[in-house]
C-alpha cells in the first residue's frame, strides 16, 4: 500500500501545496487540453520543462514522480508490441527474417507514451500537493455553475468526501474481517474453488452487512446534526484566489495558446527545428 | 419547568411486538437524567423517537410544551443534541476542525464567525492539539470529544448521551462521563444520559427504568436503587457501595444508605472516628 | 507448557520510514488450563501479541511455541490448519463476522473448514450452542435476526465447535449489559473448567480480571511489564497505579480506606473479606 505513488497527498509545504484548489485543478485541465493538442514534439517540451519547474517547486522527488509511472510500465510494453505488429510506415530499423520493425511504430508508441507520461505527472503533481478534502472542495465550487442545469454540485462534493473518510476506516475493517474468517479456517490462497467462494462470500457478506449498519448510523448522526440534503449550507473552508493561484492559470492558458498556435501554424517564427 | 413530555408513546420496527411500549414521563428543565435498561429494552429507541429519526406509531412527544410534529421538527432538531454510541460513525468531517464545523454549516453560522466557535468548543473538550488530526489518528475517547464539541456548539438546550461510552476503554469512559459532569454544571443544559452503567445512575438527579419497551421505574437514583432485587431481575446491576453494605449489615452493623464510593467512604469513616 | 514466547518482536512494517515496534522482546510463558488476562492501555500491543497465537502475524524477531509447533520469522508453520483449529481465536465484536443463511451453518463453518464431516460437525454446533444459551429453536433462523448480545453468542460458538485447546478472546464483553457481561465471562470459565481449554482474554475490565482470571499479563508500550497472579496484581498497588489502571471497586475501597486509617490487610481482595475487616475495625472503636 506504501508504495503506491498516484494519486497520494504528501504533506509537504511548498508554493504548490499551498495554492488555490481551483486553481489547480483548472490548470490541470488546460494542460491535459493542450496535450491532446498534436503540435509535435516541440510543444511536449514546453509542457515537459513547465511540469518538471511545477514538480520542482512542490518539492517531489523525480523516484516519487517515476513510481506514480509505474503501472503504466506495462501498458506501454502491451501498446509497443502492438505498434511493432501494426504499423509499417517510416523505414525499416530492425530485420528480423520476413519480420521488420519500422521507424513509424516507435515513433507512435514515443508519442503516447510521452503523453501519458505527461498526464501521469501532471495528476501526481496535482494529487500529491493538495489535500483531498481540498480537492472535493475545489470540485464543488467548480461545479456550482452547473447547478443551474441541476448539477448537485454540494451533494456530490459531500458524497465524495464522505467516501474519502471513511476509506480508511473500511480498509480496517476489511483486514479485521479477514484475519477473523483465516480464524476459522478460510484459507484463500489453497483449497478448490468452492471453498475460495466461500471465504470471498465470508468476507464480503460481513462487509456489506456493516457498511450498511454504518450508513444508517451516519445518516442518523448527520440528521441529527441538522442535516438536510438540498437545503443551503454555509462552508466551513473558504477557498481564496491570490496571485500565484492567477498566475498558474495565467502559465496554463499561455502553453495551451501556444499549441493551438503550433497546430494552427500561426506563429511568427517556425519552430519546426526537430 | 417541564422539558421534555413523553405521552403514552408506542413504537414498532417490525409491527408485531412493540419496542417502546405505552411510554409516559416528564423531565425537568435543566435535571440529568438516567434512562437505564439492558440491551434491547428500548433505550435507545427513545432518543430517536425524540428527534423523530424513528417516528411513533402512537402517543405524543412534546420539547418545550412544543409538540413534535412535521411543521416543529426542525425546531425541536435544533434544541437538541446527541452523541451517539460508535465514534466512528459519527465522525462526519475529515479532520477534528470540520467536523465541529459540521453543524454549523447546517446552521448556515457564516463562515467568518465558525472558526472562534470551533476553537471555543474544541478547547472545551480539550482538542485543541488535534484541531487538523484526522479521525484515523484518534482514540474512541478523543472522538466522542470531537462528537461532543460538535453538539455543544450548536448551542442545544437538551443533550442526549445515547451510550455515548459504552465502546471505549476504562480511560475514555473516565474522560467522557467526567465531561458530562462538567457541562452539567457549568451549563443549564437538560442532560439525558442513556446507559446501562449502573454507577452512573448515582450522579443522576432522576432516573427511568426500562424493561421491554416500557417504563418500570422511576424517580430518584436513591429510591430506584432500592429496589434492588428488581434492578437483578431486569438484568440490570446494584452499585459496588450498596453491595459492601449489604455484606457489612450482615456483621450487624447499621449505616446509611450509600450509592456512591465517596458515600460510603464518608459513612464508613464516620464510624470508624466514632468512638 | 502450551505457550511459550522467546523473545518475540514485531514490528510493523519493517524497513519502511511508517516502521512501528508494536512487540518488543517479549518473553512469556502461559500455563496450560489456566485463565490468563492481558491488559495493558488501547495501542500497548495486546491484540498483535495475540494475532500471533494462531500464526496471523509471524514475528519480525525470535519464536514462539503454541501447543506442539513452533511459529517464527522465516515462514508460515506447516500445519497452519492444525494450528488454528487448535488455537480458537475471537476477534473483538465478532458478531461482525457472521455471513450464513441460517446460525447452525455459520456455527459449522470453522469445523467443516478443518475437515470435520458435515454430521459431525452439526452435531457439535448443536451441542455448543446449547452451552451457549441457544436453544434448538434457533438452529434454522437467520443470524442477522437476533439481538447483539445473542449474535455475539452464535459467534463465539462458531469458534468453539472447531473445539480449539487454547480460546483467546480479544475484549469479549465490549459493549454487553451487566448481566450480558458476567454471563459471558461465566460462559469462558466454564470452558476452562468443564472442558479444560486453556482460556486468554484481553480485557480492559478489571472486575473481570479480578473475579474471573487466575493470571494476569500486562503488557506497556510493546513491553511485557508484568506476567503474575491476580492475587499478587492486585496487592501491587504501586504498580497499578503507574500503570495508570482503574482498580477494582474492592481495591479502591481497601485503599481508601487504608489511608483515611482503616487497619486492613492490605492484600484482601474480596468484597466480604473487606467488610469483615471493616466490621471488626468499627466495632474495635466502638
Amino acid at each position: 500500500m506504501n508504495n503506491i505513488a498516484l494519486g497520494r497527498y504528501l504533506p509537504l509545504d511548498s508554493v504548490i501545496h499551498r495554492m488555490d484548489p481551483r486553481a489547480k485543478i483548472g490548470a490541470m485541465l488546460l494542460l491535459m487540453i493542450a496535450i491532446f493538442i498534436p503540435a509535435g514534439y516541440t510543444g511536449y517540451m514546453v509542457i515537459g520543462v513547465a511540469v518538471v519547474l511545477a514538480a520542482l517547486l512542490a518539492k517531489l522527488k523525480f523516484s516519487f514522480l517515476w513510481r506514480s509511472m509505474k503501472p503504466m510500465l506495462f501498458m506501454l510494453v502491451f501498446l509497443l508490441i502492438i505498434n511493432i505488429l501494426i504499423v509499417k510506415e517510416g523505414f525499416v530499423i530492425l530485420q528480423i527474417g520476413s519480420f521488420a520493425v519500422y521507424s513509424e511504430a516507435i515513433m507512435q508508441t514515443l508519442y503516447i507514451v510521452i503523453r501519458l507520461m505527461l498526464m501521469i505527472m501532471i495528476t501526481t503533481i496535482l494529487t500529491a500537493t493538495t489535500k483531498p478534502l481540498d480537492l472535493t472542495l475545489g470540485i464543488e465550487d467548480l461545479l456550482k455553475p452547473f447547478q443551474v442545469i441541476h448539477v448537485p454540485s454540494h451533494e456530490i462534493a459531500m458524497i465524495i468526501s464522505l467516501a474519502l473518510r471513511f476509506i480508511p476506516t473500511l480498509i480496517e475493517e476489511t483486514q479485521r474481517i479477514m484475519k477473523a474468517q483465516a480464524s476459522r479456517g478460510v484459507d484463500m490462497e489453497e483449497g478448490s474453488l468452492k471453498e475460495k467462494v466461500m471465504g470471498i462470500l465470508s468476507l464480503i457478506v460481513p462487509l456489506f452487512v456493516s457498511a450498511f449498519q454504518r450508513a444508517d448510523e451516519l445518516a442518523n448522526a448527520m440528521e441529527a446534526r441538522g442535516y438536510i440534503p438540498n437545503k443551503k449550507r454555509t462552508r466551513y473552508k473558504q477557498l481564496k484566489m491570490a496571485g500565484k493561484d492567477y498566475i498558474l492559470l495565467l502559465i496554463s492558458v499561455c502553453i495551451l495558446a501556444f499549441m493551438i498556435s503550433i497546430q494552427l501554424d500561426i506563429l511568427p517564427f517556425t519552430v519546426d527545428w526537430i | 419547568m417541564e422539558k421534555i413530555k413523553f405521552e403514552h408513546v408506542s413504537y414498532s420496527y417490525d409491527h408485531e411486538t412493540n419496542a417502546i411500549d405505552d411510554v409516559s414521563f416528564e423531565i425537568e428543565e435543566g435535571s440529568y437524567t438516567a434512562i437505564i435498561g439492558h440491551n434491547g429494552s428500548g433505550k435507545s429507541t427513545i432518543a430517536k423517537l425524540m428527534i423523530d429519526l424513528l417516528e411513533r406509531d402512537k402517543g405524543n412527544i412534546y420539547i418545550d410544551k412544543m409538540e413534535l410534529c412535521d411543521e416543529t421538527l426542525f425546531a425541536i432538531r435544533d434544541k437538541i443534541g446527541i452523541v451517539f454510541q460508535n465514534p466512528d460513525n459519527q465522525f462526519i468531517g475529515a479532520t477534528v476542525a470540520d467536523d465541529i464545523a459540521f453543524g454549523l454549516e447546517n446552521h448556515q453560522v457564516e463562515s467568518e464567525r465558525m472558526q472562534e466557535i470551533i476553537d471555543r468548543f474544541a478547547a472545551k473538550v480539550n482538542m485543541t492539539k488535534y484541531m487538523q488530526s484526522e479521525p484515523t489518528k484518534l482514540s474512541g475517547g478523543q472522538k466522542q470529544r470531537v462528537a461532543i464539541a460538535g453538539v455543544l456548539a450548536m448551542a442545544p438546550s437538551i443533550l442526549i448521551f445515547d451510550e455515548a461510552t459504552s465502546m471505549l476503554d476504562p480511560q475514555g469512559k473516565a474522560e467522557i462521563n467526567h465531561l458530562i459532569q462538567e457541562i452539567h454544571k457549568e451549563n443549564k443544559l437538560t442532560i439525558i444520559s442513556i446507559t446501562h452503567d449502573i454507577e452512573e445512575v448515582a450522579h443522576a438527579d432522576h432516573v427511568i427504568v426500562l424493561d421491554k419497551g416500557k417504563v418500570v421505574m422511576q424517580g430518584s437514583p436513591v429510591d430506584v436503587l432500592k429496589r434492588e432485587q428488581q434492578l437483578i431481575d431486569l438484568r440490570l446491576d446494584i452499585p459496588f457501595s450498596m453491595k459492601f453494605l449489604k455484606e457489612l449489615h450482615a456483621h450487624n452493623i447499621k449505616t446509611k444508605q450509600c450509592i456512591t464510593m465517596e458515600g460510603l467512604v464518608d459513612e464508613l469513616c464516620r464510624l470508624h472516628s466514632k468512638m | 507448557m502450551p505457550i511459550a514466547f522467546k523473545d518475540v518482536s514485531h514490528i510493523y512494517n519493517a524497513d519502511s520510514p511508517f516502521s512501528y515496534v508494536a512487540l518488543d522482546h517479549i518473553d512469556l510463558e502461559i500455563a496450560e488450563g489456566s485463565i490468563t488476562a492481558i491488559i495493558g492501555e488501547t495501542g500497548s500491543g495486546k491484540s498483535t501479541l495475540v494475532q500471533h497465537l494462531n500464526a496471523l502475524l509471524l514475528p519480525t524477531q525470535g519464536e514462539l511455541q503454541v501447543l506442539d509447533q513452533c511459529i517464527d520469522s522465516k515462514q508460515k508453520p506447516k500445519n497452519l490448519k492444525q494450528l488454528r483449529k487448535n488455537v480458537g481465536l475471537v476477534f473483538q465484536f465478532p458478531e461482525y463476522q457472521l455471513f450464513e443463511e441460517t446460525i447452525i451453518k455459520d456455527v459449522c463453518f470453522g469445523p467443516k473448514n478443518f475437515g470435520v464431516q458435515e454430521e459431525e460437525a452439526i452435531q457439535r454446533a448443536k451441542e455448543i450452542l446449547k452451552v451457549c444459551g441457544l436453544d434448538d429453536s434457533y438452529l434454522e433462523k437467520s443470524p442477522f435476526d437476533l439481538s447483539g448480545g445473542q449474535k455475539r453468542r452464535v459467534a463465539i460458538a462458531g469458534i468453539l465447535a472447531m473445539d480449539p485447546s487454547v480460546l483467546v478472546l480479544d475484549e469479549p464483553t465490549a459493549g454487553l449489559d451487566p448481566q450480558g457481561a458476567k454471563e459471558m465471562m461465566e460462559l469462558f470459565v466454564q470452558m476452562n473448567r468443564v472442558y479444560h481449554k486453556t482460556v486468554l482474554i484481553v480485557t480492559h475490565d478489571m472486575e473481570h480480571v479480578l473475579s474471573y482470571c487466575d493470571q494476569v499479563v500486562v503488557i506497556r508500550d510493546g513491553h511485557m511489564e508484568r506476567a503474575c497472579g491476580v492475587k499478587e496484581f492486585f496487592s501491587d498497588i504501586r504498580l497499578l497505579r503507574e500503570l495508570r489502571i482503574n482498580p477494582p471497586a474492592v481495591i479502591q475501597l481497601r485503599e481508601r480506606l487504608r489511608s483515611e486509617g482503616f487497619a486492613i490487610d492490605p492484600s484482601i481482595i474480596d468484597i466480604k473479606q473487606l467488610a469483615e475487616a471493616v466490621a471488626s475495625e468499627v466495632k474495635h472503636h466502638e
